[in-house]
């Protein structure tokens, strides 16, 4: 396989219908599930450090990593088959294992951060516990790592990405020269 | 009961993900435009979408323990097993016929192995059981 075939290989989905047509992939919409979930998760559990009654914000921050986990996987879902676009064995594979690997153990601790924040319930209207708090943050950080590399896929191997021959359309003008 | 089933489900994942990538490997994606492949691909990758997804109502409905959430994952696994069974009836005949001359002319779904399409159907079959029994309440 050539250089140029590989590259243009991984814009093409496996499945139109289930990954997203060609030049209109389905991952990026969902990602952004679980990245405003967790970001918000983390700005309820250092707000609950700081308001009065915090037991609403711990509560809450809670449902956003929930629905964060379950958006995860979703997105999750349509990235293996963009995964599966890639051509084995390149710099661009290796990448997007590695953001895989990183996304699926983000999600893996937030999931665990769930069932710790259930163990202790939410009646008491506590703040977020301490140890909590670093665990999401930690996960957070992760995920930023992760989501960079999404971005270098994207932006820079051009995964999923139409070709620019198609980019082209966006700019052929109608416009008369004076 | 319940654990059961979840261990049969992800160790028919686990075959499923072998027998997706022998047939990927095998060309599986290349031969879609031609043809060659029985397998169209969003058969192939409904079929995997839908498993996770049952995967993922059933680990949830063991946390929950709400029996709607059981019967969702059977009936996700009905619809599942029918796209396995299609994948099946289209396996045979390519696994009985001859090799063809050609490395790009054999679809890619002959690089399956049987025991693995076999320990996938029997341990599917034996999960959608699980899955049943624990619904109606066995064993609970």
């Amino acid at each position: 396989m050539t250089v140029d075939s590989d590259l243009r290989q991984a814009k093409q989905p496996v499945s139109g219908a289930l990954a997203g047509p060609y030049g209109h992939p389905f991952h990026p919409i969902l990602v952004t599930v679980p990245i405003g979930a967790w970001v918000c998760s983390l700005v309820f559990d250092i707000a609950s450090k700081i308001v009065d009654r915090p037991g609403f914000l711990t509560h809450g921050s809670a449902w956003l990593i929930a629905i964060g986990v379950l958006g995860a996987l979703a997105a999750a879902s349509v990235g293996f088959l963009d995964l599966f676009a890639i051509p084995t064995g390149t710099p661009a594979f290796r990448t997007a294992l590695l953001h895989m690997t990183l996304n699926l153990t983000v999600t893996a601790a937030y999931a665990a951060g769930f069932f710790w924040r259930q163990g202790d319930g939410y009646a008491g209207g506590q703040s977020v516990g301490n140890g909590q708090l670093t665990l999401s943050a930690v996960a957070l950080a992760t995920l930023g790592v992760s989501g960079y590399l999404g971005g270098k896929l994207a932006y820079r191997y051009g995964v999923r990405v139409a070709a620019e021959s198609v980019q082209a359309e966006g700019y052929r003008s109608t416009r008369t020269t004076p | 009961m319940d654990i059961a089933a979840l261990v049969a489900w992800i160790v028919t994942a686990l075959g499923g993900f072998f027998l997706l990538v022998r047939w990927i490997s095998g060309g599986g994606l290349r031969q879609q435009q031609t043809r060659t492949t029985g397998f169209p691909a969003p058969l192939v990758f409904g079929h995997f979408l839908l498993a996770a997804a049952g995967l993922v109502v059933w680990i949830v409905y063991l946390a929950a323990d709400e029996d709607a959430l059981a019967w969702t994952s059977f009936g996700v696994l009905v619809a599942v097993a029918l796209l396995g069974f299609t994948m099946l009836a289209r396996w045979i005949p390519v696994y009985r016929a001859a090799p063809a001359t050609t490395e790009a002319m054999t679809p890619a779904e002959r690089h399956l192995p049987v025991p693995v399409v076999g320990a996938h159907g029997l341990l599917a079959a034996t999960t959608l059981v699980l899955v049943l029994l624990a619904a109606i309440g066995v064993g609970s």
